[in-house]
């Protein structure tokens, strides 16, 4: 029997716990389960193609398979950006994991995509969280503060008052040590420690600016349809496995960091007073509607959402 | 076909292909486009489309056109000529002094900046006409212009070093303490070995002849030359420390600080801004273009399976750690001869700092030596970003052959400092310790 | 046979004038850069436009240099055996490396304009906060590609009148007086 073999490309750089986590667990999972007759290639953040570009080579069937975040696509799927997140929405990961399994929103985001030649299947869900140099003690704090930030949040955060600006990964760390941004957020725990933030800031801001399945894998819907049918029906079920065992393992790995970051530098966390939470969710709500005008599609996931916070008594309807 | 004879003939076809004088661009991109085609099909072309699109939206190669800008106008603007005027006056009687002096700015100006290739093309540009203009010979000017432009991704802060810890998951911070003592280390060592080899050899570096080295009055009025250069690296550092600017933004407050310094000297000109864009625009581009066919070869490497190659040589490695360290060493030495850094450090970090951690050695000290090898490799032939940059600038007499002829002894000497690194340890682990 | 070196003095002239004109671009991308850190540093509102801004006009800057470049032989080589060569040997050795050139010069106007076409069709924007139409850069990447294969072609178009024994024209292939500088 012959082998097959995938390029997969990913967004996560070597050092990303996810890169080996994630990625190379479910590397690991499909040769096991199919005897070594199904191998990915992996390759590292950058290595045969920018993170940006990722989709589009899956899309082009350049490559078989990649990782992203939903945010690269948010201009070719209108609920992109709702999968990419949503500020202050959920209040927990598992809200977000019900969200997309259970009442159907990943299905939705397939549906978008699969019209590029794509099959998606979310990674795992879970929080973004903002790390500053000094704590937030009031609205006048928060407005006086430069984020390191991007995309629809940094939109977000513009909007709310804060000074928002965008820097590189590259020029993140620099500019967070000598005080060129005073805070910045990248992934959560495991995200800031991987840029190495806490050596600079040493306040860790809860609650979460999102929830959401920020990191996704792509498969060329052609290479999945290739695949003889055991290998394409272990993929699917590893695939599906993943998403839960991922988002689990996360939010576990989440908190092991958290300690160690405040056992080992220092690190405190702190939670936004209620003036700033309270005109944070405000200034949400109309980032909400924003991505409910993309299109029908877009409105009715919004919607449901809306639907599913007002069921758990999160906002009013 | 097997993978080592496939890196045989990669690696051959660009060395033959650069012999027969085609240009570096066009050798590095059609290669990756020949290879891709045969070892995974023409799909595969797009790649060099999309890394190509990749390095234009890359934030850090905006601090190139910045830093060549401002070298361009500081030249025009007669700023270079007086500080090397300056220079030859209070170290006139040092053989090699200028050499000495050009070194010494190249660290400064590593400190400024975070990559290799603004500075090659700033000091290429400021330091290698006045040299020669005071029959320095050429390949120990060259030379030293080739080594010092290597300092920016030793002195903090460095791009290259943020992008190993962004593969190895080691703490920026740290790598930025360690690499500076060993950049005050290859400093002493470059400087010491021009002092030296222009002490036995003086028609190198010849000194001012004692009539012409000026009076105690004239050497203090020289000295009004140092500052405006003085003000624009406090400009530069100035914004980095005090956190005002990114490393790349802070590139432009130096073309700020160089059009005041043309203003002071009367030189500030439409036709001067006209001939410093258009100088800025030729050296850019050819960097820019050497960036994205490199970027688009080592991808076509890695496509093709180069890190199973690593992995195969690593696990057959005998002998002890330190054996093994110094074989990491001579593997990334090859490869930087003929692969950029970047594309070096994705295909050996994530088989090698596993490795390194497992035998218990300090995976900064490793950072540092690894780092100390990407400089070399920078101006190792045949292909090296800096010797590519410098043949971009000289003027036509200067051959190729002169630039790669040039670097050996620097080669040698950096060698060396990686071996003392190697060595003691302490010099890269220590800062750190400290500080963290 | 004129029209050839009309070919080539027109390609050669159109490359120039791009070129002379592209290489103001570092003044506003210099200007946005001081812009940006003076609003976030002294008024404290950085703004969402200026660096991407800057990072835009550095794309069509680098990409535009390409066949002004090889139209000034402003692209490093190593010229260690080149040098040496007598101009009729220069100029077959020219012709027959010229194929590796054409060989990256075509995949990648081939697959920039089908990328460009993409974004065209989809009018693709950055997705950052600013969010800008990226699709007229994406574009470039073909136009400058072209402009570097018309400048191929005259260069080859050179070297082959050199081969068969014609003089070249001046402007092809050498330092014109005013780039020399
Ligand atoms: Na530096
Ligand atoms: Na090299």
């Amino acid at each position: 029997q012959d082998t097959v073999r995938w390029r997969v490309q990913s967004h996560w750089p070597n050092a990303s716990s996810s890169f080996s986590d994630s990625l190379e667990r479910l590397k690991t999972t499909l040769e096991t389960r199919t005897d070594g007759r199904f191998v990915l290639q992996l390759h590292e953040a950058g290595a045969l193609f920018p993170a940006r570009e990722i989709f589009s080579a899956v899309s082009r069937g350049v490559i078989e398979m990649g990782t992203i975040s939903p945010a690269y696509i948010r201009d070719r799927v209108s609920v992109a950006g709702i999968a990419s997140g949503l500020p202050f929405a959920f209040r927990n990961t598992w809200e977000a994991a019900y969200f997309h399994k259970n009442l159907g929103f990943e299905e939705m985001i397939r549906a978008e995509v699969a019209e590029h030649g794509v099959f998606y299947a979310t990674d795992k869900v879970y929080p973004t969280e903002m790390v500053v140099k000094s704590p937030i003690e009031s609205l006048a704090d928060f407005e006086s503060l430069k984020i390191r930030s991007s995309g629809a949040l940094q939109e977000f955060l513009t909007e709310a008052g804060a000074a928002a600006t965008y820097l590189p990964g590259p020029e993140l760390y620099p500019a967070l040590a000598t005080g060129v941004v005073d805070g910045a957020h990248w992934g959560a725990v495991q995200g800031a420690k991987s840029m190495g933030l806490y050596e600079v800031a040493k306040y860790h801001v809860h609650p979460a600016l999102n929830i959401a399945g920020t990191d996704a894998f792509v498969i060329s819907q052609d290479a999945l349809d290739a695949l003889p049918e055991d290998l394409r029906d272990i993929l699917l079920n590893a695939l599906e496995e993943q998403f839960w065992f991922r988002t689990n393992e996360y939010t576990y790995k989440e908190q092991i960091a958290l300690a160690a970051a405040k056992a080992e530098q220092g690190v405190q966390v702190t939670r936004l007073p209620d003036e700033v939470a309270q005109h944070l969710a405000a200034a949400a709500t109309a980032a909400w509607e924003k991505e409910a005008e993309k299109s029908e599609m877009a409105a009715e996931a919004l919607e449901k959402l809306k639907s599913f916070l007002a069921d758990l008594g999160h906002i009013e309807r | 076909m097997s993978l080592e004879l496939l890196t045989v003939a990669f690696f051959g076809a660009l060395i033959f292909f650069l012999l027969l004088g085609l240009p570096l661009v066009f050798v590095l991109g059609g290669v990756s486009v020949v290879f891709l085609y045969f070892t995974w099909g023409p799909g595969a072309f797009f790649m060099v489309a999309s890394q190509m699109w990749g390095s234009m939206g890359s934030f850090t190669l905006l601090a190139i056109p910045l830093f060549v800008f401002m070298a361009m106008v500081l030249e025009r603007a007669g700023v270079a000529q007086s500080l090397y005027t300056m220079m030859h006056l209070w170290w006139g009687g040092v053989r090699g002094g200028l050499a000495i002096g050009t070194v010494g700015i190249c660290a400064i100006f590593g400190a400024m900046c975070g990559i290799s290739g603004a500075a090659v093309v700033t000091m290429g540009t400021i330091a290698l006409p006045r040299m020669l203009e005071r029959k320095y010979d050429k390949e120990l000017a060259l030379g030293c212009i080739n080594a010092g432009g290597g300092f920016g991704i030793l002195i903090p802060p460095s791009i290259i070093m943020i992008l190993y810890s962004l593969i190895t998951g080691t703490s920026v911070g740290k790598l930025f303490a360690a690499g500076v003592l060993p950049g005050l280390l290859l400093l002493v060592l470059i400087s010491g070995y021009i002092a030296i080899r222009c002490r036995l050899q003086p028609h190198l570096g010849p000194a001012l002849p004692p009539d012409e080295r000026g009076t105690w009055s004239e050497k203090l009025v020289a000295l009004r030359a140092v500052a405006l250069p003085m003000l624009i690296v406090v400009m530069v550092l100035g914004s980095i420390m005090g956190g005002v600017a990114t490393p790349t933004e802070a590139a432009a407050l130096g073309v700020a600080g160089a059009l005041f310094s043309a203003a002071v000297h009367r030189q500030l000109s439409w036709g001067m801004i006209r001939e410093a864009s258009l100088r800025t625009f030729r050296l850019t581009g050819m960097i820019v273009w050497i960036l994205f066919a490199a970027h688009a070869f080592s991808s076509a490497y890695q496509g093709m399976g180069a890190q199973d190659l690593v992995q195969d040589l690593v696990s057959g490695i005998p002998g002890g750690p330190w054996a093994t360290i110094i074989l990491f060493q001579v593997v990334i030495f090859f490869m930087a001869m003929v692969l950029d850094p970047l594309g070096i450090m994705l295909i050996t970090l994530p088989v090698f700092l596993p490795v390194v951690v497992a035998m218990g050695f300090d995976p900064v000290w490793f950072g540092i030596l690894f780092i100390i090898n990407m400089e070399i490799g920078y101006m190792t032939p045949p292909f090296g970003f800096n010797l590519f940059y410098l043949k971009g600038i000289v003027p036509p007499s200067i051959k190729m052959g002169d630039i790669y002829r040039s670097v050996v002894p620097y080669v040698a000497v950096m060698i060396l400092a990686m071996a003392i690194v190697m060595v003691f340890p302490e010099i890269a682990i220590w800062l750190p310790g400290v500080l963290f | 046979m004129r029209v050839f070196s009309r070919y080539v003095e027109a390609v050669t002239a159109l490359n120039n004038r791009i070129g002379h004109l592209s290489a103001f671009l570092v003044i506003p991308i210099f200007l946005l850069l001081l812009l940006e850190v003076g609003l976030r540093y002294l008024a404290g509102s950085p703004t969402v436009w200026t660096n991407e801004l800057a990072q835009m006009l550095f794309g069509a800057y680098v990409l535009l240099a390409g066949g002004f470049l090889l139209a000034n032989g402003g692209h490093a080589n190593v010229d260690i055996l080149h040098g040496r060569f007598r101009p009729r040997q220069r100029a077959a050795v020219d012709v027959f490396t010229s194929t590796l050139m054409f060989a990256f010069v075509g995949a990648l106007l081939y697959f920039s304009s089908s990328m460009a076409w993409e974004s065209v069709s989809r009018l693709e924007h950055s997705m950052s906060a600013w969010n800008p139409p990226v699709w007229p850069l994406r574009l470039l990447i073909p136009i400058a590609t072209a402009l570097l294969l018309l400048q191929g072609l005259a260069k080859l178009i050179v070297d082959l009148q050199v081969l068969f024994g014609r003089t070249p024209p001046q402007s092809a292939g050498t330092l014109s007086a005013e780039d020399a500088s």
